[in-house]
Parts: C-alpha cells; structure tokens; sequence
C-alpha cells in the first residue's frame, strides 16, 4: 500500500483540468465550424461560443465535484476506519481518540515517520487502504462527469444552438457569486467572534470582561470569582496609545502637512511631498514597530529619567504613540487635502479679496468650512490605530497597567489578541476565547468609528455640491 | 447691522490712512503672523519628511553590513552568523502567489458586476456597504476570522502559505474592488455603445473592450493591494506562521514564516547580533516594497489613458 505523499497534489489536479478543458474547446471548435460548413450557413452563435460552452461542460461539473469530494470522504474514510476490527479497542473519550486518528492519519499519507502509540500503527494501515479506495472512487467519479459532460455538450452543437445565452449566463452568475465573496466574509467574521465570545462569557460574566479593572487571565477559572479578565486596563491603554497621543502628534502635523501642501507649496515641490507621504504610508507597521522600539524607546526611558522618573521601561505609551502617529499622518493628511480642496474657490477668493492675509483665511474660513471633513478623517485614523497591532505589540509592552504617565508601559486589546493567541495552548480555554472577545469589541468599535467618519464626510460633501 | 453701515459711512467720507504708526504697526503683526504660519506648515512637512528619512537611515546604517549572499540565501538558525533570509522570502512569495490567486480573479469580478451588472437595490447596496467596511477592518481581525474558520473549523494545516494566502486575500480583496470599480467608471460610456451599437452583446463588451482598458489601473491597485499584504504581520501571528523555520518551505501546505514576522520574531532575540540582521531583512522587506510600488507608478503612468 503507498506510503508516500498522494501524487495527485492540487497543482497537478488543476493542470489536468486546465488541459482537458482547452482540449474540449478545441475539439468543439472544430465540430462547430464543420456542422456549419455541412448546413452551409452561419450558426446563431460562434464557433468560439460553442466551443466555451462544450469546455464548461466538460470542466465544470467534475470541477465542482472535485471540490466538494474531499467533505464525503473524510467522512467515509472515518467511517471505514470505525468499522475496521482494529478500532475495537479506541479510547472512548473524543480528545484522545482523535489525537490517535489524526496521528494514523499522519503516518498513513507518510507525513509521520514513525508513531509514538502503537495503536496508531496499527491503524495506518486500514487508514491508508480507506483513503486510497476514496481517493480511486473519487477520481472515478470525476473521469466520469468529464466524459458525460463532455458528451452531453458534444451533441447540443448545432447551428442553431444558442451557445453564447448559455455561456454569458454562466459568466454573469460567476460575477454574482464573486461578488457575494464579500458579503460571505463579513458573516464569517461577525459569526466566529460572535460564536466564540458566547463561548467566552459562559465562562466568564459580561460584567467582569467590560467593567473589571484587574487583566491577568490564567488557564484556571475559579467559577463566582474575578478571574482576572477585567478589560478596561487594555480598553484604556487603547485609548490612550490610540486615540490620545497617537492623535496629539498626527492631528496637528497631518492637517498642517495638509494646508502646506495644498495653499503654500509650488506645484513642483507638491509633486515631490505628496509621493514622499505616501511612502510614509506604505512602510510596513512592523518596521514602524521595531523603529519604536529600536531607536525610540531608549530616548524617551532617557528622558523619562531625565524628568525623575525612577526605574522607567524602555516599553512606554509614549514611544508607541508617537510612531503610530506618524503612521496615521499621511491619512489625516490626505483627508484633510481632499476637504480642503473641495471648499468652493469662491469662499477662498472672497476672503482674500476683502484683504485677509494667506494665513487668515486659511484659519478663518477654509478650515472652518473644511471642518468636517478634517473630523471625519481623524475619526477614520483613530479607528485606523486602534485595530494597529504590530508598533504596540513591540514598543508598548503587555503589562495592563491603568496608568496616565505616558512613560509607563501600557497594553492595548491588539497587543493581548496576539499575547493570548500565540502560544500553544488549548483552544476551548477561557484565555484563547477571551481574544476573540477582544476581537468583537475591536470590531465593533472600528466600525462604528468608521459609520460616523463616512457619514459626517458625505453629508459635508452634500453640503457643497 | 447699523454698526456696520455707520462704519461704512465712515470709510466713505474718511479714507484709512495706511501710513500711521498705528496701521503700520498692525500691518506688520499680520504679516508676521503669515509668515509664522507658512514656517508651522513647513515645519510639519519638515517633522514629516524627516521622520521618514530618519527610519531609513537607522535601518540602512545598521543592516547594511548584514546584506551578505549568505544572508540572502540561508535560513533562520540559532546562530546569528548563520541566519539568512531565503526561507521568509520563500514563504512570502507563496504567500502572496496565494493571495494574488484568490483576490485578484475575485475582486476584479466583483468590480465588474458592480460597476456593469449589478442593479440599483438593496442587496447592491448591502455588498457595497460589505466591501467598504471590509477595508477598515483592522487586520488583526481578519487573523481571528483564519484561526477560527481555515483553522478549527475547516482543519487546514497550521502555519502554512495556503491558510496565510487566503487569510491575506481576504484583506485585499476590497482593495483590489475598489481600485477596480475607479478603473471601470474611468472607461467612457461611448466604447461601451459603440460595442454595443456594432453587435456584441454585454458580456463581449465588458471583457472585449472595458476590462482591457481599465487593466491599467486595475493592476495599479491589484499591486498596491498585494505590497500591503506582504507588509502584513498580525493575522500571520494569529494563524501560527512565527514557527522556526530552518529550511524553506517546499509548497503551500508546508509550515513557513514570512518575511514581516521574521523581522518580528528576530527583533525578540536576546542576542545583540540579531540586531543588524533585523534591520537587513528590513532593508530585503522594503526593497520589495520599492519595486512593487515603482512598478505600480510604472503602470500607472505607461498605460493609464485619459479620456
């Protein structure tokens, strides 16, 4: 019985299919052209028409089942395997069980070199003769569907077929399904944090996640008693890296950027800032990430040294906050250029005409008139640097402290999503759920944050058109 | 109302006298507080700029000396001397050929149904609500969504290119959308009509004569996706890619890591050494990252027509 890797690997299974299909269009091609040759006219559709809806019967429907098999078999091969003499005697209990199948399975498509129970020696082989038997059979099937499919279509080519509706049909609900990709993965996301946080608050209360001052969770729950999943140190050291000093450094320096650019700068000099932004943008955050921690972090535990702070961390509120400002300046920036520019010049030329200086008019009536829109872009960069993960993870620290002193070392909920979720622990514990608790609420808040920034855009933008 | 037709009057019979002590006093304090201003919005563009040319220079100054052929071709090891980056780079690249094969074949075509097919309703609506809320979602979330789905609930293996692909694709997927659907609008009602008017049908007008002339700046933002996806660190770490991986992965289900979450993994190490590997995998990571948005510009430039 084989044990090595199956050779029919998903490359190959694709160059198959990629080539049978061509082969199919070919072959239709040609009985198209020679069916109209024979009735001595043109068919309601091309030859080439004829020919893509003879490959997608010849590719699709096996495709499709190919596809979908892998869910069949798996149950078929375990339910081979329980019937088999040789499981008579597995654990009863699911987690051990499965821990012996899944290691026969490893052994079997030789992925293990060897076992470390003997039991799951002796069930490799009847694993392996059940995939290989599945395997057959599935590939059978398929074959099948091909030379169906590829006959079905075959004898529907005739002149006055009408290949092109049946085609364009076929490539319009491709778009459809395409398109409901999205709607699909925003339900899955919102199901699984749902799911798992509902998990999580079995366990723990609602109460103690949302208003409890003490985050340290342990493996071990001690029912009717804080367990150490309060979250508002980290709901608080968000805040305060996030939304206050990130946004004290990026607020200022974007929206001045802003007006630099768009009512002082020479065209020229604006064609080589704006790009130069951009790439600002475009660092990676885990470059950001090390910078903060690398270069910035030993200047600001100087300085909180230097203002008499005793024993200080190189980790601090301060240093991620600062580079995750500059992370957000070129969107405040790009947003408050847009808003900027969309006041009408009207408003702007009156100003200056009645003899205020550059900077008045900037001061007294493009940012008032731009107000919103300058609002709405801080809103959409504070939710940009609360769900920001890596500068926090490595210049903040993880220790949940509910402190102001911007150079302690504070956590944010990113930074304990990635803490909770990295190491190798049990998945069904109240620690590993409690990420995804953190996770809905980061969402939650993201989104909300972002519904308004839109909102207040939009209607600003109404307000001039 | 009456104060400011009193004062009118004034003017009127009385024109300012510019050259008093007091005018001139206050002329100047304007004119001053101009200047002042322009120096604040210089300075920003200044703090902003030289911040950018700050972080470079740390990291070139400290990884230049780590980029050796070594260093480009070996994989991660505990000796510092004897790191390279193959393996990431490797484990990037199958990544990203993932990515590349489920988001831009899927964001192209929603682009295309929405910008050409999709009638004007409440389920159009709700995608394109879908769509723009997908690209704010921070993308520690979309790591939860791959840990929860690819990992538990459909068993793919952990730490592989295929899951990190797909949970990448996830991401940049939106932005290939909406970079497609600016592309598609771009492209003038009149070549639509005039395929229409000489016989094809709509499928044969979209994929004959739009899609080709919006490919330009759909690749434009199909890149730019793909250059934020290879930068992309949080939702690798949640679906396990930070595993230590001394030779390079030989295909999409084997265990890799990434060129970003080595960079992280390595700046954790203890050992002084590290530190100018660290910044040289920086400097592989942003080379990368160059070239992708120069070809991006590159594109955009070349072959972006306008009407």
């Amino acid at each position: 019985m084989s044990c090595e890797r199956p050779a029919v690997t998903l490359f190959n299974m694709f160059l198959v299919i990629a080539s049978l299909g061509m082969a199919a269009w070919i072959l239709g091609r040609d009985r198209a052209r020679t069916m109209f040759a024979r009735a001595n006219r043109r068919g309601h559709s091309l030859p080439s028409q004829h020919a893509s809806y003879l490959a997608l019967w010849t590719v699709a429907p096996a495709a499709l089942f190919l596809f979908i098999w892998p869910f069949f078999s798996d149950r078929l091969v375990m339910h081979a395997l329980l019937s088999h003499p040789a499981a008579k005697n597995l654990p009863t209990t699911a987690m051990d069980r499965d821990a012996l199948i899944s290691e026969a399975m490893g052994l079997a498509d030789g992925t293990l070199e060897a076992a470390f129970n003997p039991m799951a020696q002796q069930l490799a082989k009847p694993i392996g003769d059940a995939i290989h038997t599945y395997t057959i059979l599935g590939l059978g099937i398929a074959a099948a569907l091909v030379v169906a499919g590829f006959i079905f279509g075959y004898f529907r080519i005739k002149p006055d077929f009408r290949a092109r509706h049946k085609v364009e049909q076929v490539v319009v609900s491709s778009l459809v399904v395409a398109s409901l990709m999205a709607l699909v993965v925003t339900f899955g996301i919102v199901v699984s944090l749902l799911f798992e946080t509902g998990r999580f608050f079995e366990l723990v209360p609602v109460q103690e996640f949302l208003f409890g001052t003490h985050w340290s969770p342990t493996e071990t729950l001690v029912p009717g008693e804080p367990n150490g999943f309060g979250a508002v140190p980290l709901f608080w050291g968000t805040i305060f890296v996030g939304a206050i000093i990130a946004m004290a450094v990026a607020t200022p320096i974007g929206v001045m950027c802003a007006i630099y650019l768009t009512q002082y700068a020479a065209p020229r000099l604006r064609s080589w800032l704006k790009p130069l932004l951009e790439i600002l943008a475009g660092i990676p955050t885990v470059v950001y990430g090390y910078f903060a921690a690398l270069t910035l972090g030993p200047l600001v535990r100087d300085l909180a040294v230097a203002v008499g702070m005793d024993s200080p961390t190189s980790e601090s509120a301060l240093a991620a906050g600062i580079v995750m400002g500059v992370m957000i300046i070129p969107l405040i920036s790009s947003m408050s250029d847009d808003s900027i520019a969309a006041v009408p010049s009207a408003m702007r030329d009156g100003a200056l005409a009645l003899g205020s200086t550059k900077a008045e008019t900037i001061l007294k009536v493009l940012v008032p008139a731009a107000l919103p829109g300058i609002v709405g872009g801080v809103l959409l960069a504070v939710s940009r640097a609360i769900g920001e993960t890596m500068i926090v993870v490595m210049a903040a620290g993880m220790a949940a402290n509910l402190t102001a002193n911007p150079f302690a070392s504070v956590t944010t909920v990113t930074a304990q999503i990635v803490q909770l979720l990295t190491g190798d622990q049990e998945f069904e514990s109240a620690k590993t759920l409690s990420a995804f608790a953190l996770g809905l609420v980061l969402f939650v808040i993201t989104l909300l944050l972002n519904v308004i920034a839109v909102t207040i855009v939009k209607r600003y933008r109404e307000a001039y058109e | 109302m009456n104060k400011i037709s009193e004062i009118v009057a004034d003017t009127v019979r009385q024109p300012t006298d510019w050259s008093t002590a007091a005018m001139r006093r206050r002329i100047r304090k304007r004119y001053l507080f101009e200047r002042l201003f322009s120096g604040v919005g210089l300075l920003a563009m200044v703090l902003a700029v030289g911040f950018l040319g700050l972080l470079l220079w740390v990291m070139l100054a400290g990884g230049i000396h780590g980029l050796s052929w070594t260093f480009l071709t070996a994989s991660d090891a505990t000796d510092p001397a004897q790191v390279g980056i193959w393996g990431a780079l490797k484990g990037s690249l199958l990544t990203m050929a993932v990515t590349a094969a489920l988001s831009i074949p899927i964001g192209v075509m929603t682009a295309v149904y929405l910008e050409e097919y999709a009638p004007r309703n409440r389920w159009t609506a709700i995608i394109e609500v879908s769509i723009n809320n997908l690209a704010a979602v921070p993308s520690i979330i979309f790591g939860l969504l791959g840990l929860a789905i690819f990992l538990n609930f459909l068993h793919l293996p952990r730490s592989a290119p295929l899951v990190g692909g797909m949970t990448l694709a996830l991401m940049t997927m939106p932005v290939i959308v909406i970079a497609g659907r600016n592309a598609i609008t771009a492209v003038p009602p009149s070549i639509r009509e005039a395929a229409l008017g000489i016989g094809a049908s709509k499928v044969q007008v979209v994929f004959h004569h739009v899609l080709p002339l919006a490919m330009p700046g759909i690749l434009t933002g199909a890149i730019i996706g793909m250059a934020r996806a290879l930068g992309e660190t949080a939702p690798l770490l949640m679906i396990g890619m930070r595993a230590f991986i001394p030779t390079p992965p030989s295909g999409i289900t084997e265990p890799a890591t990434v060129l970003p979450v080595q960079i992280f993994l390595w700046s954790d190490e203890i050992d002084t050494a590290f530190v100018e590997k660290t910044s040289a995998a920086i400097i592989v990571l942003l080379a990368f990252l160059l070239i992708m948005n120069g070809a991006a510009i590159y594109l955009r430039n070349r072959f972006e027509k306008r009407w």
